[in-house]
């Protein structure tokens, strides 16, 4: 006959616990769980200890015991406290000023990597390079804690720290210049050529445009149109023309459009 | 017996080489490097360019050019790493502009194929009757030199540090750039559907980017699915755009109900050096009348650009992208020297076309 | 008599070898098929799944189920699939590992799941969901029988999408009660 199973319905992952037989002679313990199996002989009459490195992950465990014939039961693995935090911070670079564009999620996890479903609240910290640092709370539902912020009016690094209790996780995001606003190049001719230079280039919020940033000048005149696609240097994109008689010269960053500056006379 | 054998071998062998002469042309060859008429004399030397015999040709040339044999060889080889350097002649068209009985002008179409393509280099030859013989007249190549000089060069670089492969889901990422298709148009071309359009990196850092789009039908399945391939710049500058052309040869546009496009963009380290200048951008008609736009590529480094790709995109007069072409330039792009290039526009294109805008595409072998 | 002994033997060898032939006609096509699964994105925060996100998340969930049941029922590792990834593939490689130690497998006779899609992030980088399962269950040792279960499962699902395909990330078995 089976030896009768009593099994705990919950325990916690990685804590120990033994199993209560009644029976008589010798069986065979199966104790199969999410990533883990075992197989051994052990005494009806006795209690089976089950060792805390075979519950490490959380979810249902089935046990079954035979001598002769079968009998089994199940209990739950439930995760231990939170150790982990996956921590989720898009984008990593973000335009200034921009509503609802910074989102942030956090797993929470426990030692042994087992999502835990227990509620709790994370606390984000959020330090922007400039300005008064923000916090905000958000519970978590089903081992999931999420929030979503606007970006700031200034450009540079940002912080983010996700805790929960003692755990913590840091991310940093960068807050970027918005599109570039009022344009605008200065010419300078000298010796049958024209040198072009823009104001320092900004977003509508006085934000520099990153170093790098491409600025597309054109000249049309007799001759035909020339164009040059020149990345900004210290805040300032320049660049020459050779003038052939009158010429029109524009500008533009992406979409953006500049002024148009006329030289040597009517096109 | 033995004596016999030896003989049958030999004979053979003569008859298999004299096959295999007649088969490669020889009769022609050995007909036109006899230069009897000015069209002659070019063929013949086309014949040993093509087989990469530039001693033989310069030999074929008239004593009054001005060229030497390494500016010779430079010229028609190619030289610091340029598309020409890796580049065959594969054919060459010869006809006649004008002649009488002690010079002549004839025009050769040479067509270098290439790993981008064939490309196309249109000359006009004086050629010289000498005693019975034709000889071309190969005017010396100029090719400018800079004057030695310190530039300094200070633009940026990005480089980038990938997440390590060790880390857990959840460690800190860099997101990809962000580009946007800032236009697309789906047109029908002889024997093709055609998308045409601008991409935009509207990001912060450089992105390497594909366009793929896929053609379906009206049930929502897929007809085609194809890639820009090199119709477009792959490395994108913040706020720089490019144009994309993605062609499906064999499909009729009545047959697509929609296009689905695709956008990838990758985070790669980039650098805003150099900066190429397109000057004197005009469309014009070339020696074989053909529509083409043409300006001068001036590289602003002061480092040697071994290729570059010129792509255009043209607009209609409501400012949609209309068309998107592009070429190579055979030549390398030396420091501060305008070097010219050309790009094909069809026929209805040119028509149509109210403006256009040009971007260039580099490749700096890293030795040199 | 012993002729019709051994006709009966020969007879029962043939029907043998039939319904082997047949078993594994069914095991094959039971390998190749996959179980239902219905997906619910109803109300789903803080982002609406969009209909090809969907259609792809339930073809890979119902995919990684049916590679899982073929793995564990052969006590093979490699037949686990591309579907599984990071902890969710890590631990099933572990028990099946175990299960080939032990002789220990289970089939899983698969009667279909019903997806509740609970969290999709504002980037689209992961999707959490609740699987409520009908599930038949015999683990055997070699070929004995030890046990059969049947009784609706529920598992909480962590989803991410790789370049052509949403993967399983984690695949924890819940209690009713847990939420």
């Amino acid at each position: 006959m089976a030896a009768e199973l009593h099994v705990p319905a919950t325990v916690k992952a990685g804590q120990a616990f033994s199993i209560h037989l009644t029976g008589s002679g010798n069986a065979t313990l199966y104790l199969i769980g999410p990533d883990h199996v075992v197989k051994r002989s052990v005494a009806s009459a006795n209690d089976v200890e089950i060792a805390s490195g075979d519950l490490r992950t959380a979810g249902r465990y089935r046990v079954i015991i035979c001598d002769g014939s079968c009998s089994s039961a199940s209990f739950e693995v439930k995760s231990a406290e939170p150790a982990q935090l996956s921590f989720f911070l898009h984008p990593s670079r973000v335009p200034v000023s921009s509503r609802d564009s910074i989102d942030a999620f956090v797993f929470v996890f426990d030692r042994y990597s087992n999502l835990v479903l227990v509620p709790s609240v994370v606390d984000f910290q959020i330090k922007p390079a400039s300005g008064s640092p923000l916090s905000h709370q958000s519970p978590t539902r089903n081992g999931v804690a999420w929030m979503r912020i606007d970006s700031t009016a200034h450009e540079g690094r940002v912080q983010v720290t996700a805790a929960l209790g003692k755990v913590e996780e840091a991310r940093v995001i960068q807050q970027v210049a918005a599109e570039p606003c009022a344009l605008h190049i200065k010419a300078v001719e000298r010796g049958g050529k024209v040198a072009l230079e823009t104001d320092p280039v900004r977003d509508c919020g006085g934000n520099p445009l990153p170093d790098g940033t491409v600025v597309s000048f054109t000249k049309t005149d007799k001759s035909g149109r020339s164009t040059v696609d020149t990345p900004i240097r210290k805040g300032v994109a320049k660049t020459e023309f050779r003038m052939d008689g009158p010429a029109k010269i524009s500008v533009a960053c992406g979409v953006a459009l500049g002024n148009e500056v006329e030289l040597g006379g009517k096109l | 017996m033995k004596w016999l054998l030896v003989f049958v071998i030999t004979a053979a062998t003569v008859i298999l080489l004299a096959i295999a002469w007649l088969q490669s042309g020889g009769l022609k060859q050995r007909a036109t490097s006899s230069a009897v008429t000015p069209e002659a004399a070019v063929q013949a030397l086309m014949n040993k360019i093509q087989a990469h015999d530039y001693q033989q040709a310069y030999s074929l040339l008239d004593s009054n050019s001005g060229t030497d044999l390494q500016s010779f060889v430079r010229d028609v080889g190619g030289s610091d790493g340029s598309l020409r350097t890796y580049s065959a002649l594969q054919s060459a068209d010869v006809s006649p502009l004008h002649a009488d009985s002690d010079q002549a002008m004839v025009r050769v179409r040479m067509t270098w194929s290439s790993a981008v393509g064939s490309l196309d280099d249109v000359r006009d030859l004086k050629v010289l009757r000498n005693g019975s013989v034709w000889r071309v007249v190969w005017p010396k190549p100029e090719f400018p030199s800079v004057p030695p000089q310190v530039l300094p060069v200070n633009y940026l670089r990005w480089e980038v540090i990938g997440r390590n492969a060790s880390q857990n889901w959840g460690a800190q990422e860099v997101d990809s750039p962000k580009v946007r298709i800032t236009s697309m148009n789906a047109i029908s071309r002889p024997g093709r559907v055609v998308i045409v359009g601008e991409i935009e990196n509207e990001d912060t850092i450089p992105a390497y980017l594909n366009v793929n789009a896929t053609l379906l039908k009206a049930n929502g399945s897929t007809i085609d699915e194809e890639g820009s391939f090199d119709m477009i710049s792959h490395v994108l500058l913040p706020k720089q755009i490019s144009p994309y052309r993605i062609d499906f040869p064999g499909i009729r546009l009545d047959a697509v109900k929609s296009v689905r496009m695709d956008a990838r963009a990758l985070l790669v380290p980039a650098s805003a050096d150099p900066v190429i200048a397109v000057t004197d951008q005009q469309v014009a008609k070339d020696a074989l009348s053909r529509n083409i736009l043409k300006g001068d590529l001036v590289n602003q480094s002061g480092r040697l650009v071994n290729i570059a790709q010129v792509l255009a995109a043209f607009y209609d007069d409501s400012g949609k992208v209309i068309w998107v072409s592009d070429g190579y330039v055979d030549q390398s792009l030396t420091p501060q020297v305008p070097v010219p290039f050309a790009i094909d526009i069809p026929n209805d294109i040119a028509e149509r076309l109210k403006n256009y805008r040009v971007i260039v595409n580099h490749y700096t072998r890293s030795s040199v | 008599m012993n002729g019709l002994i051994l006709k009966t033997e020969g007879l029962m060898k043939v029907l043998a070898k039939t319904s082997s032939f047949l078993l594994a006609v069914c095991l094959v096509a039971a390998a190749q098929s996959s179980p239902e699964v219905h997906l619910n994105a109803d109300g789903l925060a803080p982002r609406p799944i969009e209909e090809l996100t969907g259609t792809t998340i339930v073809h890979h969930y119902a995919q990684a189920w049916s590679h899982m049941a073929e793995a564990l029922e052969s006590s093979r590792a490699d037949r686990i699939g591309d579907e599984f990834v990071g902890q969710a593939k890590d631990r099933l490689k572990q028990r099946i590992v175990e299960q080939a130690k032990t002789g220990v497998h289970v089939r899983i006779v698969d009667h279909g799941h019903q997806l509740k899609a609970i969290f999709y992030s504002t980037d689209g980088s992961a999707m959490q969901l609740v699987d409520q399962a009908q599930l038949e269950i015999q683990t055997f040792d070699g070929n004995k029988l030890l046990d059969t279960e049947n009784a609706p499962r529920k598992y909480i699902v962590l989803m991410t999408p790789g370049a052509d395909r949403w993967y399983v990330r984690d695949l924890e078995e819940i209690s009713e009660g847990a939420f």
